[in-house]
């Protein structure tokens, strides 16, 4: 496959630091390549007046080191992880969902047949990178609508790996409604990265989404259905994720009631793209960010003391800011990553099936001109409004869905984000550092 | 030195930690000191010296032996054991004066003193085979063979390598032996000082000068930063003419600003400047000076005038051309030196004449060969995102003294016309450094310190060639051409000479390693470019093809390459 051309390097007057403070003191986050280092009282201030040696120094840090691929590059590695949209439908009826149960507004009326899933699971591991892990994701609507198609699946990637020598992942995405027994078991033996959609406790859950008929009791079903596998999950790792609609202020409570049906890590993730009243105007953002600093200190608290954080929006920064995650994409979409769709057309994002933009192939292959096109247009540094913006590489632009609400609000709430997790991972590191494991 | 800022960041991150402990941080780029600060621009000399004495590079002249020379004594400060054994391994020391060296050594320890009485060698010029009774040594010498005047001289007159024995005596006792030996090396392998010099040993005997001792001190022998002739204080009102840019003498006796001074002559000191007494009571009144000239007000440093590049393409364009007149003029530089007849033909003062303008034109373009470096250096650092090409095409055409003209590239004999033209393109504030002005008052408003540093660098050696240029039509001057030239008129060799098209390839192999270095960057690129200079200055690679075009009588040039990695680049 040809390498696409290296976009333009950064303007030189974009910001190749930010400075940002914690309990510990003075710090600077070197932008590219996402490099954090405490700074003396003298340094930051010489920083602070722009002395030229400090920004010399700040712009020698800004280099790729050795093994480092420069941030303008546009990688275009061999796909490495499909999603499945394996059912066109859903027993749950959420206003909000993006997949209009699984329909997408009609570009996929059919589920997915078993030889699409097949040649797609064939095609991905056949030509995957040896060196890193494949991962087989499953979506719909509700996957396990369609179950039978998902342990074959499984059990047909499991078999190819090992016949290609491929360690073969498998994630799920699902309402945890229909989950049976057998299903249980699939995830526990085959060390499934779960993702259950629950929005709160049963007020929240029953309103937000209730039954395709319209009745009230999904909490319960779901209760009933996952209960059994967060008491026991064997290898597999289970996450809630809930949706925060507009002007939601209560997210302390729902993240406790989640919690107390057992689960032990939450992800809530406003709602940005939707018809309706109910996704994130300006006048949003301030109250969110609030409720999520409020539940993340005090889980910063219980991590002081030994304990995990439970809010994986917090764990996962921490842990990209530990490692230094930059990049030019917010997601592997196009790069690494690609859904397909039950007609076998292959599309950069799971979000955009039946999006003619974005279907980059089909089971015939990849259109390597239309995925460079794709990607060079993604790029953070052809984003006109990231270029300024000193958190760039963390953020990277965003869901590609949701660049368009990309306002001046929404990425203020994503820089003080990342300005509180900056903070709290150094305090963290410093106050804890096992719980970063040992660096390396 | 440009003092690096001194910070402490602490790595708080992986990443952090990763830049930190990469090896190609580790190895950072240093353009190296200022032109002022090295050797060959310091006063060294052995009276002693204000910046380096040159007597220290005979201390160690036996192996494993350290001494101090005054006139006619050599007496032994120190023995080196433990770098006897590998001395003996080398065949600079004999095996029988190891157990020498060790009685001398235990001797020293118990508060005795050893001197060398006798010196068997080979004395270089003055001839094989002298047996010099070191005490016996006096300023006046006569004779068929003459001996040295001193002990120091003596010394410096053995060849490197030479085999050599000494009578060592305990100097109240009876006791004496023989050290037998080769005179040992004053640089290793590498070109670096002998491992032997400690640090500090070339400045341990610098003279402290009294006030009044600048009275009767010769030019020579003032520091580099304290020059005794120079230009005098500006009148503060009026627009100066050209007669206060005279030379003029920094310790005069009238010190009125509002005239210019006397001029300065070569004659011995003068009633116009102060006397013995008069600079010890008037030392207050001499001026600092700052750029060659007295300063009485507050200084300024002046203004960079050269305006910058509109845009960082432009800015590249001009590095990329840059490093082609760099290549040029190491084509021009190099033809020059070899045009000049091996010292070895001549005699007398040609043949130490020729010697010096060989020397130095081989040291320029190796300097050059080092701003062509500096050059990519600096371009790879512009490229910090994305994949740089080394910039190795020679400019097709060099700039010429005003602001937009150029010359052709002059490959000729070292006749009065090519140091004349090397003088013109090395002048400053015009020609390459106008070019290189330019490069850096665009850098100065958004480069890095280090690019900053490196064009510096290369502007003020470019001054130093310009003054060594001078120098060199200075000595060649009272010579015919046709004494120092290897032929009045020479040419590049003709079609199908196998010597110049077997220096081609050479240059091709040199070019390619050069371009795979650089490409790779540093340090893992270093081996390509070692590969590249071992092809230019080991024996049996490019030197020995360049020795036959020499005897030959023609120049040593290089054809325009059609790779379009090398092919002439034309200005932008």
């Amino acid at each position: 496959m040809s390498a696409a051309p290296p976009l333009e390097i950064p303007s030189p007057s974009a910001p190749a630091f930010h400075r940002f403070r914690s309990a510990l003191g003075e710090h600077v986050l070197v932008v590219p390549f996402s490099r954090i280092y405490d700074l003396e009282d003298d340094f930051s201030r010489r920083i602070d007046h722009e002395d030229h040696d400090a920004l010399g120094l700040m712009t020698a840090l800004s280099t790729p080191g050795t093994g480092e691929v420069p941030l303008s590059r546009v990688p275009l590695p061999a796909p490495q992880s499909i999603s499945l949209n394996v059912s066109s439908s859903c027993n749950l009826g959420c206003s909000y969902c993006y997949a209009s149960r699984g329909g997408f507004e009609g570009a996929q009326s059919a589920v997915m047949s078993w030889e699409v899933a097949r040649q797609a699971v064939e095609k991905v591991i056949a030509g995957s990178d040896a060196q890193g892990p494949v991962t087989i994701g499953l979506l719909g609507g509700e996957p396990f609508v369609n179950r039978r198609l998902i342990h074959r699946v499984v059990h047909h990637a499991r078999r190819l790996g090992l016949t290609h020598r491929r360690d073969v992942r498998f994630s799920v995405t699902t309402n945890g409604t229909l989950l049976r027994d057998s299903d249980i078991r699939l995830l526990r033996d085959h060390a499934f990265a779960v993702t259950v959609s629950i929005d709160g406790g049963a007020a929240i859950q029953d309103a937000r989404r209730p039954l395709a008929s319209g009745a009230r009791g999904s909490f319960e079903l779901l209760r009933q259905h996952v209960s059994p596998l967060l008491e026991n999950p064997g290898s597999c790792k289970i996450a809630a994720r809930a949706t925060v609609l507009s002007g939601e202020s209560d997210l302390k409570q729902r993240f406790a009631d989640i919690l107390a049906l057992g689960f032990t890590e939450v992800g809530v993730s406003p709602l940005r793209v939707a018809r309706g009243a109910n996704r994130f105007a300006d006048e949003h953002w301030r109250g969110y960010l609030a409720g999520l600093m409020e539940i993340s200190t005090a889980e910063l608290e219980r991590a002081r003391n030994g304990a995990e954080i439970r809010l994986s929006n917090l764990s996962i920064a921490l842990k990209q800011l530990h490692h230094g995650a930059a990049s030019p994409f917010a997601c592997g979409a196009g790069g690494g990553y690609f859904s397909v769709a039950a007609d076998g057309n292959w599309y950069a994002c799971h979000r955009a099936i039946g999006d003619e933009e974005y279907r980059l192939g089909d089971l015939g292959g990849l259109d390597a001109r239309r995925r460079e096109q794709f990607l060079l247009k993604r790029h953070v540094h052809a984003q006109t409004d990231c270029q300024q913006c000193w958190a760039r590489y963390l953020c990277s632009g965003g869901c590609h869905q949701e660049a368009a609400s990309r306002t001046q609000s929404s990425c203020d709430f994503i820089r003080e984000w990342l300005d509180f997790c900056l903070s709290a991972y150094c305090e963290l590191s410093a106050a804890r550092p096992a719980y970063f494991g040992r660096q390396s | 030195m440009i003092d690096a800022p001194v910070v402490k960041l602490l790595p708080r991150n992986v990443a952090a930690l990763r830049k930190g402990q990469d090896a190609k941080d580790g190895t950072r780029l240093v353009t190296g000191n200022p032109i002022s600060t090295r050797l060959e621009s310091g006063i060294g000399n052995c009276f002693p010296g204000l910046e380096c004495d040159l007597r220290n590079l005979e201390r160690r002249f036996f192996p494993c032996l350290e001494v101090d020379v005054t006139l006619n004594e050599i007496s032994v400060v120190a023995v080196d054991l433990a770098a006897a054994p590998a001395a003996v391994k080398s065949g600079y020391l004999s095996k029988r004066s190891l157990p020498v060296l060790k009685r001398i050594d235990a001797s020293l320890r118990s508060g005795q003193t050893w001197q060398v009485d006798v010196l068997h060698g080979d004395l270089g010029p003055l001839g094989k085979k002298w047996r010099l009774v070191i005490a016996e040594l006096g300023p006046v010498t006569t004779g068929t063979r003459k001996p040295p005047p001193d002990a120091w001289t003596a010394i410096r007159l053995l060849p490197e390598g030479s085999k050599l024995s000494l009578t060592v005596r305990g100097a109240h006792s009876r006791e004496a032996h023989h050290l037998v030996g080769r005179r040992a090396r004053y640089l290793d392998d590498q070109g670096a000082l002998a491992a032997a010099f400690m640090p500090g040993e070339m400045t341990q005997s610098l003279c402290s000068p009294w006030t009044h001792d600048f009275r009767d001190c010769g030019c020579f022998y003032w520091a580099s930063n304290h020059p005794d002739i120079v230009k005098p204080p500006l009148p503060a009102d009026t627009k100066a003419g050209p007669e206060w840019n005279s030379a003029v003498p920094w310790e005069r006796s009238d010190r009125s600003l509002d005239k210019p001074p006397a001029r300065a002559t070569d004659s011995d000191p003068t009633p116009i400047e102060m006397d013995h007494y008069a600079i010890n009571q008037r030392w207050q009144e001499l001026n600092f000076v700052l750029g060659g000239r007295e300063q009485v007000q507050p200084y300024t440093p002046e203004e960079l005038s050269s305006h910058p590049f509109a845009t960082r393409a432009e800015l590249l364009a001009q590095l990329r051309y840059a490093a082609g007149v760099e290549l040029g003029v190491i084509h021009e530089y190099l033809a020059a030196a070899f045009s000049l007849r091996s010292p070895q033909d001549l005699t007398g003062a040609l043949r130490q004449n020729v010697t010096a303008a060989h020397a130095e034109l081989m040291r320029i373009a190796i300097i050059e060969m080092r701003h062509l470096r500096a050059v990519n250096d600096v371009l790879r650092s512009l490229h910090p995102d994305e994949h740089f090409k080394p910039a190795l095409q020679i400019a097709a055409k060099l700039p010429g003294l005003d602001p937009g003209t150029f010359r052709p590239l002059l490959i000729s004999q070292a006749d009065r016309a090519a140091i004349n033209a090397f003088i013109d393109i090395e002048k400053p504030s015009s020609s390459v450094d106008g070019l290189y002005s330019q490069i850096l008052a665009t850098l100065n408003n958004q480069g890095t310190v280090d690019q900053q540093h490196a064009i510096r660098t290369v502007m003020a050696e470019g001054e130093d060639h310009f003054e060594t240029f001078q120098f060199i039509r200075e000595w060649l001057s009272p010579h015919q051409e046709a004494q120092y030239l290897r032929r009045r008129q020479m040419t590049v060799p003709p079609k199908g000479n196998e010597d110049h098209q077997a220096l081609q390839e050479f240059y091709k192999d040199l070019l390619k390693d050069l371009y795979t270095g650089y490409a790779t960057g540093f340090p893992e690129g270093g081996e390509q470019v070692n590969k590249a200079r071992n092809l230019m200055v080991l024996p049996d690679e490019m030197q020995r093809v360049i020795g036959r075009i020499c005897a030959q009588g023609y120049l040593v040039a290089f054809d325009a390459i059609k790779d379009p990695r090398f092919s002439p680049v034309a200005p932008p």
